[in-house]
């Protein structure tokens, strides 16, 4: 493994500090378009130049990973922007590629597991910047009341962050168990921490925004064919992930 | 596929189709959506009761699977007593439910959920491989979230939740760290197929030479403590009071028991291990203690009840600790019945006395409610001799008459304990009664003790030869909860002698110093208001969050947001 395709891996299954481009990135990108194209593409080029080096990878490389991973799951509970909660958990997760990786699992065979974590990203990043557009921003415990004031955009939002923290039945949590019974006991144990932690995270994050009294604004809320569209995107990932993450077991 | 796989499908089937009904119905069937809900629940507990009866007519234990690796159901005994004690908790609670959040904002969402949450613990009970497993036990914990935050104005009810969430998440880890270890060992997620291989080779090992039964045992022990609020993983229970009625009941009803299922789905397991039994019943003691400690000490009276059912959650992963699993199921039903019964009827019975009481003013009530002793009583030693001899005469007719091999499991003797020091409190307290006829309450106090022991004996070996059939398996189970036979005899002649010096004294100093009140030491009101301040476990987490918080922040700010 080249040095130069080293430091584009650890750019693209970010490692710190070079996880700080990608986030640095994301938050310069306001298009919503572009912003969703860098969740979904950054982690699949990471795995595709991966490919194209020598297979073998160093024992410390995954310590690091695991060391990225838990630092950006630790920083993501005190997060309460959602954008860069948004880039937070996205390096989080991806770092957690690496496990896999080290375990012989050829990088062709994970682009699944990489799309699995960028999905619900994207309808997370997509649904901040709807938050930003009616409240010029995107904060938890700032405004709060949404299940009462904007009920589909609620439920969307709540099976999103759901589903990006690796909640059943949705890919990600295939993803972890597949990390989890490729790993040594105490990568592992990490692992299984910094799981909680996303969890922790992401109730903070849903009781920051969907909870506290409000009155209805049906004129905010999500239009119904917009919640639809979520609706069919989500049950997709999971039919998906079922197929492709879940079988994989 | 057959007739009995079908209905094993169609169980958890059903309340799935139900929650998509009422989703896409509540909108135009408004409130009388709930009758799609209650109507799936009722076939749903017929399905149930059709699959006990089919378990009794020795249909042979079958597994269902619709998946490749996972996704498959088990029908056997405990997943069908189990499957009918939920589908039953839910239909009540359904029922109750209909007028009970008719006044509520997110009907239909509350059906919906309660459905789904139905349906995660049905999947459950019948999971026959480690990830269905996975899957339901750790939604669970999500739907309950969910289900207490059912009022999204309340902040404390998310607040309380979000222990119940984040406990359940810790607990959910060791079962995932046990599930990759069992895989990792056996290379199959089938629960079957991991026994087998289990019961062929129980000397078999994993990552570091470590036994995979110790290792897998402990890890699931783990599990079932946080979902069943033992000490140090109980501080969600008493302070998730601020959810909807029906959902406490399901809780302290149904969920919270999900501890004592797990240690008996994995059951053969434990079978082989050496230590881990003598861990969770030292566990289970202490959270029986300190839970019935804690539920005396509160004032809050929900506090109280929530504290309440983490003693008997204690006392019910004892069971499992002395190797008496099959007793620790039939104790998470009757709990879970007493339990649903105490939070459905509550309301009604508060509107109820609101009018009259209906306590008869007789004799326990001068005792219980006024608090006045008898002014007469019998001879102290005569009454501290009977108070130690009936039980324990009692609890060994009983036992002898089921189970003349007794004495042969060490977990049967200390149980056996637990009833003698019961039944003797209750004797204890005809000491103190105003009677006009002492020995007549006596005898009817020994009377009714002496039924419940036998019905509670009777009732207990039904389930051990229903859900342990194999002799053998059970004696592996008490044998790897049992000690070295000289530490036993020494615990129990020591745990005697406590007893019976402790009722003497108690019995003694109740004569010495009667109608002389006496004025609580230094230490004792300071032991007090540690225990009225819950050991300060609370603030000690409390504290501990905010750190990592900031701590959090402060790294944030550190590395400029990047």
């Amino acid at each position: 493994m080249t040095a130069l395709g080293l430091l584009l891996i650890g750019i693209f299954l970010p490692l710190f500090p070079f996880s700080m481009a990608f986030n640095a990135l994301l938050e310069r990108v306001t298009q919503p378009l572009l912003r969703s194209l860098l969740l979904v593409a950054w982690p699949q080029v990471g795995l595709w130049v991966l490919s194209t080096q020598t297979p073998e990878i160093p024992s410390w490389l995954t310590v690091w990973a695991l060391a990225t991973s838990l630092l950006y799951a630790f920083r993501l509970a005190a997060m309460r922007e959602i954008g860069r909660w948004t880039g937070f958990l996205a390096t989080s997760a991806w770092a957690l590629l690496w496990l896999p990786t080290y375990a012989g699992i050829p990088p062709s065979q994970l682009w699944t597991f990489a799309a699995g974590f960028s999905l619900p990203l994207v309808f997370l990043s997509l649904l901040a910047q709807m938050l930003e557009r009616h409240f010029g921003a995107a904060y938890t415990g700032l405004y709060g009341g949404l299940a009462r004031r904007m009920p589909r955009f609620a439920g969307v939002l709540v099976i999103s962050v759901l589903a990006a923290t690796a909640t059943p039945i949705f890919p990600t949590f295939f993803a972890m168990l597949h990390a989890l019974i490729v790993s040594q006991p105490v990568p592992a144990v990490v692992l299984t921490g910094i799981w909680l932690i996303w969890s922790w995270a992401a109730a903070r994050l849903l009781q920051g925004l969907i909870v506290g009294p409000a009155e209805p604004s049906p004129e905010l809320d999500l239009p119904v064919a917009a919640t639809w569209g979520y609706a069919a995107g989500l049950a997709g990932l999971v039919i998906a992930g079922l197929i492709l993450t879940g079988s994989r077991l | 596929m057959n007739v009995t796989d079908q209905f094993v499908l169609l169980l958890p089937s059903l309340p799935l189709a139900s929650a998509l009904l009422t989703h896409l119905s509540s909108g135009p069937m408004g409130r009388s959506v709930s009758r799609i809900s209650v109507a799936c629940s009722t076939v749903s507990f017929l399905i149930a009761a059709i699959l006990l009866g089919l378990v009794l007519s020795d249909q042979e234990v079958a597994t269902v699977t619709v998946g490749d690796s996972w996704g498959s159901l088990i029908f056997d005994p405990l997943s069908v007593l189990m499957g009918l004690l939920i589908a039953g908790i839910s239909l009540l609670v359904r029922i109750y439910s209909v007028r009970y959040m008719a006044e509520e904002d997110g009907y239909g969402r509350f059906f919906v959920l309660l459905d789904l949450m139905t349906a995660a613990l049905l999947i459950m009970v019948a999971a026959a491989d480690l990830v269905t497993l996975l899957v339901s036990w750790h939604l669970i914990g999500v739907l309950l979230y969910f289900l207490l935050g059912q009022d999204t104005r309340s902040k404390s009810a998310y607040r309380y939740g979000f222990w119940t969430f984040i406990t359940y998440r810790f607990g959910d880890l060791p079962l995932v760290l046990a599930a990759a270890v069992l895989f990792h060992t056996f290379h199959t997620w089938s629960l079957p197929e991991i026994f087998a291989a289990l019961a062929a080779n129980p000397d078999t090992t994993t990552y570091f030479d470590l036994p995979v039964s110790e290792v897998v045992g402990a890890l699931i022990a783990m599990s079932a403590f946080a979902r069943s609020a033992q000490f140090l993983l109980h501080t969600w229970l008493p302070y998730t009071m601020d959810g909807p009625t029906p959902v406490s009941a399901l809780m302290h009803a149904g969920i919270v028991n999900a501890g004592g299922f797990l240690i008996n789905r994995f059951a053969p397991v434990f079978a082989y291990t050496d230590n881990v039994l003598h861990w969770v019943f030292i566990v289970g003691v202490f959270t029986a203690v300190i839970g019935s400690v804690l539920m005396l000490s509160q004032h809050d009276i929900k506090k109280s009840l929530g504290y309440s059912t983490m003693g008997q959650m204690g006392f019910m992963i004892m069971e499992c600790g002395v190797g008496a699993f099959s007793l620790a199921i039939f104790h998470l039903i009757a709990h879970g019945l007493f339990k649903g019964t105490l939070f459905l009827g509550a309301g009604g019975i508060i509107g109820e006395a609101r009018h009259n009481d209906g306590v008869p003013k007789d004799e326990l009530y001068t005792f219980i409610v006024e608090r006045r002793p008898a002014r007469n009583r019998q001879p102290w030693l005569l009454m501290a001799a009977i108070t130690l001899a009936i039980p324990v005469a009692v609890l060994l007719l009983s036992h002898l008459l089921v189970a003349p091999n007794l004495f042969q499991k060490q977990g049967a003797i200390i149980l056996l304990f637990f009833g003698w020091v019961t039944g003797a409190q209750l004797l204890f307290a005809t000491y103190n009664m105003r009677s006009e006829n002492p020995w007549r309450l006596v005898t009817l106090i020994v009377f009714s003790f002496t039924v419940v022991v036998i019905g509670y004996t009777l009732i207990s070996h039904a389930f051990d030869v229903f859900l342990y059939p194999d002799p053998d398996f059970g004696t592996k189970l008490y044998r790897a909860a049992g000690i070295e036979f000289s530490w036993f005899v020494i615990l129990v002649v020591f745990a005697s002698a406590v007893i019976v010096l402790g009722w003497l004294r108690a019995y003694y100093t109740e004569r010495s110093h009667r109608g002389k009140w006496r004025s609580p030491g230094h230490w004792w009101r300071n032991f007090y208001a540690l225990v009225w301040r819950e050991f300060h476990i609370l603030d000690i987490y409390t504290g501990l969050t905010r750190g990592l918080l900031s701590a959090s922040a402060r790294v944030n700010v550190w590395l400029r947001w990047g």
